[in-house]
């Protein structure tokens, strides 16, 4: 309880799921918003934005437990990669998602990469890897074992997805939905002193960046 | 002053006659009165007025009041802890009755005031003839007061608990001002914290109720502490408000088209939420407390979606959001804008900021911010030199444009001179038809004159002779020959009878 408030690591009491923040990072039109889109479309449970699709929540299950993933979109045109890292704050999660035809999306992906590195502690966030637009296999210029080999030298989960075709895509979020609890279950069974301590460091520093 | 005074007051105004006692101040103090001040003078309102609001505040307080000690004492009678409930409620009781006495000006009197805390008429009559300079702000806090207290009486004993921490609160931060801003804010989130943490864990109070009587404290607190921590002068917020404004203005010549902006303002409606957007921003600075101005950015999103909306015909991502935003920043130079975002960030509920609907907006505000900060010409896709130009403001991109209005004119001037374009192209219109029909007329004049002088020439080359026929048509018999031969027609014989 005493992490609950002051870190986005939502407070775990029984009537309201917890809630996670998740950024979608990557390029200009690799698909971050699509994979989101069909996402939060193809489930009747999801309240669809009216006006904009930027930002979403969805309640997952992951077995008996549920939680509440909040989804970040990013503009991901190359001007804005300088201020981008005012997203990462309080991230639970992020997707770095390219497109496996165009072998520049990838290279950025692994810039983003860096630059969540550069932002929050190592562990501190959940980070997916995502080859998007398997439905243009016939155009691929990045092939599925590169982008599992940096995944596996990065430690990032990875998938290959298409979201015009409907595939992977509640995969990539429900693999990550259940990663996060995993982590989220296994932090809660650490002494509480150093939880809180750890977590403590968070709020203040993120206070003070926004001091730009 | 009574109800019905006001009433006699205008009826007879209504009339032709009007005596000269009704013009002049009610209370007889020899000046005129105004039916606005429902016919005292300026002066003598302003003392009825307050009093009347000082009676309508202790009236409340009273009842609170009561109602509080009849929970205490319910309170006090299930639990066998008797003594050192009451002691706590005293203590209660004597920081209300210090709140009550502290009339807007400063924490510092209310402090001053808490020593003779004797009959509350005393104190109010001490204080009604003074107006004060703050009455705006005055009342503005006297009503978040009053909310509060009556919102906390919804949580009992819970209510109570939380109003005593936020008085000791409110009371720590006094003697805290004269440190850094920064340490102020952690105090405040501190607080944010521990409060909500005892409300779960002695209070037993469900989340979302939790979150509810957090917003209602942010509320109350912010109201009190605004004047205090935002913008203070002990840090450079100022000088980064105006920085930003003078970028501001020195970047107005950018065009939509040069964000991709993906907005066409040609369209009324889109160009009506362009207008909204600008006004909820600017609108911001106005709010006091953090999570009201979180509402006005959340507000301005809102607005910009559906003008990308309506301009794309789908739902916007956040590759149309962002440019949009930075354009809607840009073209509203909103007021104190990086004192704004500091005061948000150092004093907002942390839960709110983090994540959720208004934490998701209110980032995208702090990118446009670092964006607008750090824009060069390649963010514009312009060359340095153009840029540098620009900048500069020996020329401006829109001069290149064919219009020939300036491009800070108003919305009415600028549809004013768009109508008097159309106007002009619709005149030229005109007279080109003018001209075509005119030019046919001729052309069909033409026409038959040659048709005529054609016809004439034919006629001329083969003249018309009507040669008489050889032989009359009647003649059908001439042939025979033999007529003659034949014998005469019967001719009828007439028989005397």
């Amino acid at each position: 309880m005493a992490q609950a408030h002051r870190t986005p690591q939502p407070r775990a009491a029984p009537s309201q799921p917890r809630a996670f923040k998740l950024v979608l990072l990557g390029s200009g039109s690799v698909g971050k918003s699509s994979l989101a889109l069909r996402y939060v479309k193809n489930d009747f449970k999801s309240i669809l934005p009216t006006v904009g699709c930027a930002f979403f929540t969805k309640v997952v299950d992951v077995g008996a437990t549920s939680l509440k993933l909040e989804i970040w979109d990013t503009a991901g045109q190359e001007k804005y990669h300088s201020v981008c890292h005012l997203y990462f704050r309080g991230a639970n999660a992020a997707l770095l998602v390219y497109d496996i035809t165009r072998k520049d999306s990838f290279l950025k992906a692994q810039q983003w990469l860096k630059d969540l590195e550069k932002e929050l502690h190592p562990g501190e966030v959940l980070v997916m890897l995502v080859g998007n637009k398997t439905d243009l296999s016939e155009e691929r210029e990045v092939t599925f074992q590169e982008g599992k080999e940096f995944a596996d030298s990065q430690r990032l989960l990875f998938m290959e997805t298409s979201a015009k075709l409907n595939q992977q895509v509640r995969e990539v979020f429900n693999s990550v939905a259940q990663e996060l609890l995993q982590r989220d279950d296994g932090e809660g069974q650490a002494p509480r002193g150093d939880a809180a301590v750890a977590l403590n460091e968070g709020p203040a520093r993120q206070a003070k960046c926004c001091a730009h | 002053f009574s109800f019905s005074g006001k009433m006699s007051l205008k009826s007879e105004r209504r009339g032709i006659h009007v005596d000269q006692s009704d013009l002049l101040c009610k209370k007889g103090c020899g000046y005129y009165g105004n039916p606005a001040w429902q016919g005292f003078c300026s002066k003598c309102w302003r003392e009825e007025y307050h009093k009347a609001r000082q009676k309508q505040i202790q009236e409340d307080w009273e009842l609170a009041e009561r109602l509080q000690r009849e929970e205490e004492e319910a309170f006090a009678s299930s639990q066998s802890s008797q003594g050192a409930q009451s002691l706590t409620f005293s203590k209660f009781e004597e920081k209300k009755t210090n709140e009550k006495t502290r009339k807007v000006t400063t924490v510092k009197k209310f402090f001053s005031a808490s020593s003779r805390v004797g009959s509350k008429k005393e104190i109010q009559e001490a204080k009604a003839p003074s107006p004060s300079i703050n009455r705006q702000t005055s009342i503005e806090t006297d009503r978040v007061s009053k909310e509060f207290i009556e919102f906390l009486k919804t949580f009992h004993k819970t209510g109570q608990e939380i109003y005593k921490q936020t008085k000791l609160f409110l009371e720590g931060m006094h003697y805290k001002r004269d440190l850094s801003i920064e340490e102020q804010s952690e105090c405040a989130q501190d607080f944010y914290h521990n409060v909500a943490e005892r409300m779960q864990t002695r209070g037993k109070v469900p989340p979302e109720r939790v979150e509810k009587i957090m917003d209602q404290i942010e509320k109350y607190i912010m109201t009190r502490l605004y004047k205090h921590v935002f913008c203070p002068e002990t840090t450079d917020d100022e000088k980064k408000d105006l920085a930003i404004q003078k970028r501001i203005r020195a970047l107005r010549w950018v065009t939509p088209q040069m964000l991709c902006v993906p907005v066409n303002e040609d369209i009324p409606e889109v160009s009506d939420m362009v207008v909204k957007a600008i006004t909820d921003i600017i609108e911001m600075d106005s709010k006091r407390v953090p999570r009201d101005k979180l509402a006005c950015i959340t507000k301005c999103s809102k607005h910009i979606f559906n003008a990308i909306k309506i301009t794309k015909n789908e739902p916007a991502s956040a590759d149309d959001f962002l440019p949009t935003l930075i354009y809607i920043v840009l073209k509203g130079n909103p007021p104190r804008l990086q004192s704004n975002i500091q005061y948000i960030t150092r004093f907002c509920n942390p839960s709110r900021l983090m994540t959720g609907e208004d934490g998701y907006y209110f980032t995208n505000l702090c990118c446009a911010v670092a964006f607008i900060e750090k824009l060069d010409a390649q963010s514009l896709n312009l060359s340095q030199e153009d840029f540098d130009r620009y900048m500069s403001g020996q020329t401006s991109p829109r001069k290149q444009e064919a219009e020939s209005w300036s491009p800070d004119a108003c919305l009415g001037v600028k549809q004013m001179y768009k109508n008097l374009d159309l106007l002009s192209q619709l005149n030229e219109r005109q007279e080109r038809i003018m001209s075509e029909a005119k030019k046919l007329e001729k052309d069909l004049i033409d026409w038959t004159d040659g048709i005529a002088r054609e016809v004439q020439d034919i006629v001329e080359k083969y003249p018309l002779e009507i040669k008489p026929p050889n032989q009359p048509l009647a003649a059908i018999d001439s042939e025979n020959i033999e007529n003659d031969k034949l014998p005469p027609p019967l001719q009828p014989q007439v028989y005397a009878g």
